[in-house]
């Protein structure tokens, strides 16, 4: 696992069972040091070269098995490792073209013992008041090349 | 099973100290051995963070935890927990709910080898004062904990003071249900007395004194020996460690001291927390004789 949260590897275009490219996936660690329940998690905005990715077309891919945000959001059972990797599946029909591509992404998550201002001014599209290492960055940025 | 008989106050440490490495440049492995290499042999995990597939591991899984804790000479401390009651964002767990995630954290600790559990209160404000229904939910937990031979401990960390209301709400429930299931974990920061100049003190902090601790020492089961500043003559600057150790010494405390570090420059690119670790072993191991 590499240390930034967007990792390089898993980062591909995905095709439908006919082989029709149907968007693609990358993959985020979790940047906390424990994991956590679904519902902790507040998903923010994905932009692609500037541009940015409606919600709606984003899964979250936990240990094999697919999460709406919607899904996520009620889910206290199932937990976030954070030494296992979350894939983020994107439907876009013909997927990332060949090259590089920016990739920027806001998430983070709440903690049921830090005091309750905190958890309810979180966004997940900006850096928190006062940055901690262990609780990492909200809005994290890469480089990455499709082939 | 190993098993590690010293008299007195023992050595250990907590896993949380790695946060920057595990899983990046450190396995689970990599932190028993270098436990192993100080001599130390009381292990602190977090549940969440280094039980593979927690909350339900394999049974592939527990059997390599016990290879460890015998191949490194481990012994199973304290398991980090969290009664996560905030873990919806539109309400609150409820009771029973709070019951079941404690209960299974109980279980899944028992089953691992643990006898203490650190159990993290979910927090109402900034006082970090506890939820409100702290008590049922401890006491919905309490029968499944003694059958399984658990104690379950808050932290007492700064600001809050050992003479504070929170550590008196939590004695006087000891007292009240007479139970051997419900204690203390005391963190060494509530002892600290040196501030860089110019660091932020929180204004809530008043230092105890190292006997300050003595009327706890009953309920006290486990503790965080969190330093802060170690110097490379092996004297930790800010707590005055000698006296706090010394009277937990003479007035029987027989439990672990789980050194955590938790300063933010274990984060930079290329720091060994193993190395802060040691500095503070070797203060530990000449105060303590092993």
């Amino acid at each position: 696992m590499e240390k930034q949260v967007i990792q390089s590897v898993g980062f591909r275009n995905t095709k439908n069972d006919k082989g029709e490219i149907t968007g693609f996936q990358f993959k985020v660690r979790l940047p906390y040091y424990r994991g956590i329940f679904l519902s902790q998690i507040r998903p923010g905005t994905l932009f692609i070269n500037g541009k940015k990715i409606e919600k709606e077309q984003i899964t979250w891919i936990i240990d094999g098995e697919e999460f709406t945000n919607e899904e996520m959001a009620v889910d206290f059972h199932t937990h976030w490792s954070t030494s296992k990797p979350a894939v983020l599946k994107v439907k876009m029909a013909g997927g990332l073209a060949q090259g590089y591509h920016d990739l920027k992404y806001g998430f983070c998550f709440t903690s049921s013992y830090m005091p309750p201002i905190i958890q309810s001014n979180l966004d997940p599209d900006k850096e928190p008041f006062v940055f901690m290492p262990e609780f990492g960055h909200h809005v994290n940025e890469r480089r990455l090349l499709i082939v | 099973m190993y098993r590690y008989e010293k008299k007195g106050p023992k050595r250990g440490v907590a896993l949380y100290s790695y946060s920057a490495e595990f899983g990046l440049t450190k396995t689970l492995e990599d932190c028993f051995e270098d436990i192993h290499d100080m001599g130390a042999h009381g292990i602190e995990i977090l549940a969440n963070t280094h039980i593979e597939n927690y909350p339900y591991p394999t049974d592939e899984w527990v059997e390599n935890w016990w290879r460890l804790c015998d191949k490194y000479e481990i012994v199973p401390v304290e398991y980090g927990n969290w009664i996560d009651s905030h873990v919806l964002g539109d309400r609150d767990l409820t009771t029973e709910e709070s019951v079941e995630m404690l209960k299974r954290d109980i279980r899944l600790a028992h089953r691992l080898g643990f006898t203490v559990m650190r159990t993290k209160m979910p927090v109402i404000n900034d006082l970090l004062e506890p939820v409100e229904n702290w008590r049922e939910i401890i006491k919905g937990a309490l029968p499944l904990a003694e059958e399984l031979g658990i104690q379950m401990c808050p932290e007492i960390h700064t600001p809050s003071n050992l003479k504070g209301k929170l550590v008196n709400d939590f004695v006087d429930f000891i007292k009240e249900t007479g139970t051997k299931n419900f204690g203390l974990n005391i963190d060494f920061s509530v002892f600290r007395t040196e501030f860089k100049e110019g660091e932020w003190v929180d204004p809530n902090y008043t230092p105890n004194k190292p006997e300050d601790i003595i009327p706890l020492l009953p309920y006290i089961y486990c503790c965080h020996a969190k330093f802060i500043n170690m110097s490379d003559d092996f004297k930790e600057t800010t707590i005055p460690y000698e006296e706090v150790v010394k009277v937990m010494a003479d007035n029987g405390y027989e439990g672990y001291l789980l050194s955590e570090y938790e300063g933010a420059d274990k984060y930079d690119e290329g720091y060994e927390v193993g190395q802060t670790l040691r500095k503070h072993h070797i203060l530990l191991k000449n105060l303590l004789g092993d």
